[in-house]
């Protein structure tokens, strides 16, 4: 049966987690997955597998790797410690994919990894695109101005990712509540905004650019209370005029510039102990 | 205290998937970035807001459950997004400030 599971996970996660052994590894673009789907039929992979999966199979010929390949998965995780044919070592290092192998069966390596705590809503919007380096990563987001139907589902999102590397909670919190503040700020004021998040082992430092009104009178947004939002959006429960307050509250340091019929630029920045 | 308890004793109306989860305290406000700001992980959130957004917030912050008061439809799209986040929403015909008496009546302090 084939299995689907959306994940936003380092490569590295899942092999701690299968205690896998890595044939092929291609770190560079290919060292986290967007989704699992586990399955032994290559019909099957093609046919519903999504874009920068893993696969976890049984099947050990090179036909493996070449649906993975075909279906756009970053790379397979071979079930039941078989060591892969070298052909599907070769294609994997040509394509840039991983290849690992694991002593689980297929159920528990799927009980494994259903264990991991980053599943991401299917709403959730995809991360623009990750660059990474030396224990630093980055993702970025779009918002939408007015959209307050998807209004939350950025900072739902940056909360998984910050999660599934494993940062402690009370700093994942801090994070959460700062990027859903900027996240309403860019619903209620701004046409539109690029998120961007850089995770590392020193630092979380989220800036978030929109194109929109501006803030005027940058110590006036700053007290609590203050707010232009409309009768409407107050009435939603947004514009308590606490926003930027309550990022400031969260963060280890904010820093805004703003330039009136421009946009506002914000850079929240957490220190990791 | 455990969700199920207040639940059982407070005959609420549970709208969404259940887990048990224990109740750390209760906060209540119709202003999200108050909400963010100051309910911990663990308490009972209750509003009249019933829109979408409340799913992201009591998830963000880790919320034991929301609770809508008065009665209050809460739309069908929350009801699934919740789902879908494993937020649990519960909904009572009781005024906010009825509920409050009865949850402090019932040991939530």
């Amino acid at each position: 049966m084939p299995v689907t599971a959306k994940y936003i996970v380092e490569v590295k996660r899942i092999q701690e987690i299968l205690n896998a052994k890595t044939w092929v590894s291609n770190i560079s673009d290919s060292d986290y997955i967007t989704g699992i789907y586990a399955s032994d039929l290559m019909s099957d992979v093609l046919a519903y597998g999504k874009p920068g999966s893993m696969l976890l199979t049984g099947l050990y010929s090179v036909q493996a790797i070449i649906s993975a390949y075909m279906a756009e998965f970053r790379g397979v995780a071979f079930i039941r410690n078989k060591t892969p044919e070298e052909e599907t070592l070769k294609f994997a290092r040509e394509k840039g994919m991983f290849v690992l192998s694991t002593a689980s069966d297929m159920y528990d390596a799927c009980i494994k990894l259903a264990g991991l705590e980053t599943v991401i809503p299917e709403e959730a919007p995809e991360a623009e695109k990750i660059h990474k380096s030396d224990n630093l990563t980055t993702y970025t987001f779009k918002i939408d101005g007015n959209d307050f139907a998807s209004a939350g589902m950025v900072s739902t999102r940056v909360k998984a990712i910050l999660k599934s590397i494993g940062y402690e909670p009370e700093i994942i919190r801090r994070a959460a509540i700062s990027i859903y503040e900027a996240e309403m700020n860019v619903v209620m004021h701004a046409r539109k905004a690029e998120v961007t998040l850089t995770a590392s082992d020193k630092e979380i430092y989220i800036i978030v650019i929109d194109e929109g009104k501006g803030i005027g009178d940058i110590d006036l947004a700053m007290q609590e209370g203050y707010s232009t939002a409309t009768e409407e959006q107050r009435a939603l429960g947004f514009g308590a005029g606490m926003g930027l307050p309550n990022i400031k509250k969260n963060a280890d340091k904010l820093d805004i510039n703003s330039v009136v019929d421009v946009g506002t630029r914000i850079e929240i920045t957490f220190h990791i102990k | 205290m455990k969700l199920k308890d207040i639940i059982g004793s407070l005959s609420l109306n549970v709208l969404t998937n259940l887990d048990d989860k224990e109740v750390t305290g209760v906060y209540i406000s119709d202003m999200l970035s108050d909400v963010m700001s100051n309910a911990k992980a663990g308490n009972l959130w209750v509003t009249i807001q019933t829109h979408k957004n409340i799913v992201a917030a009591a998830n963000l912050i880790d919320i034991s459950a929301v609770i809508v008061t008065q009665g209050t439809r809460v739309p069908e799209e929350t009801i699934d997004l919740a789902n879908r986040y494993n937020v649990i929403i519960i909904s009572t015909n009781d005024s906010t400030f009825a509920l409050s008496g009865k949850l402090y009546q019932i040991g939530i302090k």
